[in-house]
């Protein structure tokens, strides 16, 4: 007698169960989408404007990168490795010192990162990227 | 007396059955928020070989994204930009999602000419502050 009368609830409502489905797997689909995106980044700052007129002046540690993605910091050949050595050195010897990496234009990026990687293994938060003159 | 029994009959067949109705609201709210956000993003196109580092961190939200390709072009929603044009792309992007973050997807082998414009183009375009340089995380 029970089972029989809940037989008859069962049929009578609509069966949203496959509906329910579609809609679960297409949530799953988006969700999956919109986690693709995810960047890892470093951060380089912007090149000072062109008319910024030189405020007080800040010990500078220069790292050059010529056309041959030769690596020079304060104009001494160094490996890309061993620049973070060489910015810890140098930070010590003039604290708060900022880091500039004057690229040439046709240097390669994947050197200019590279030294921006070294640079925050030095705990360098700033690093400006500006070209060198040709 | 006997319509009164009838309705806490039905009443009662009703609470049997599990009522689906609510959840398939959450549901259906859920996925219309997430089809909206999948389309926010326009993906720059090229497929750009990132350099390998130790050091970085995840940028979230994401807004904008620009990639240089191995060839030094620019790229924004699919489509190589002019140089003269970024600008104009950038505002453009910037009004559709106004608050999340910029990054520059650059190919290693690009050059620094590239970049370093680029970044001139975006600092005077959206304010001057660091820009972040995707890189491969492994």
């Amino acid at each position: 007698m029970r089972g029989r009368k809940q037989r008859e609830v069962e049929e009578a409502a609509v069966d949203l169960t496959p509906m329910l489905d579609v809609v679960f797997i297409l949530l799953i689909f988006f969700i999956v989408t919109a986690v693709f995106l995810d960047e890892h980044a470093q951060q380089l700052e912007p090149p000072p404007p062109q008319t910024d007129t030189p405020s007080e002046p800040v010990p500078v540690i220069l790292i050059r990168v010529d056309e041959d993605n030769l690596v020079f910091v304060n104009n001494r050949i160094s490996d890309i490795s061993s620049v973070r050595a060489n910015i810890e050195r140098l930070r010590a010897e003039t604290p708060n010192s900022a880091v500039i990496i004057q690229a040439h234009p046709e240097a390669k990026n994947r050197t200019i990162i590279r030294i921006r990687d070294q640079a925050a293994g030095a705990n360098i938060d700033r690093v400006n990227v500006i070209l060198s003159d040709v | 007396m006997a319509r009164r029994k009838r309705v806490t009959s039905a009443s009662s067949g009703n609470d049997d059955e599990v009522n689906l109705t609510p959840m398939l609201d959450v549901v259906f709210i859920l996925l219309i928020f997430f089809i909206v956000t999948a389309q926010f993003i326009k993906e720059p196109g090229p497929d750009v070989e990132r350099v390998a580092v130790d050091n970085h961190n995840p940028v979230k939200p994401l807004a904008i994204l620009i990639a240089i390709d191995e060839n030094s072009d620019v790229w924004i929603d699919k489509e190589i930009v002019d140089p003269n044009a970024i600008a104009f792309k950038i505002r453009e992007l910037r009004e559709d999602n106004p608050n999340g973050k910029l990054v520059v997807q650059t190919d290693a082998d690009s050059e620094a000419r590239a970049l370093v414009e680029l970044m001139d183009v975006i600092a005077e375009t959206d304010g001057r502050k660091p820009i972040n340089i995707s890189i491969d995380r492994n």
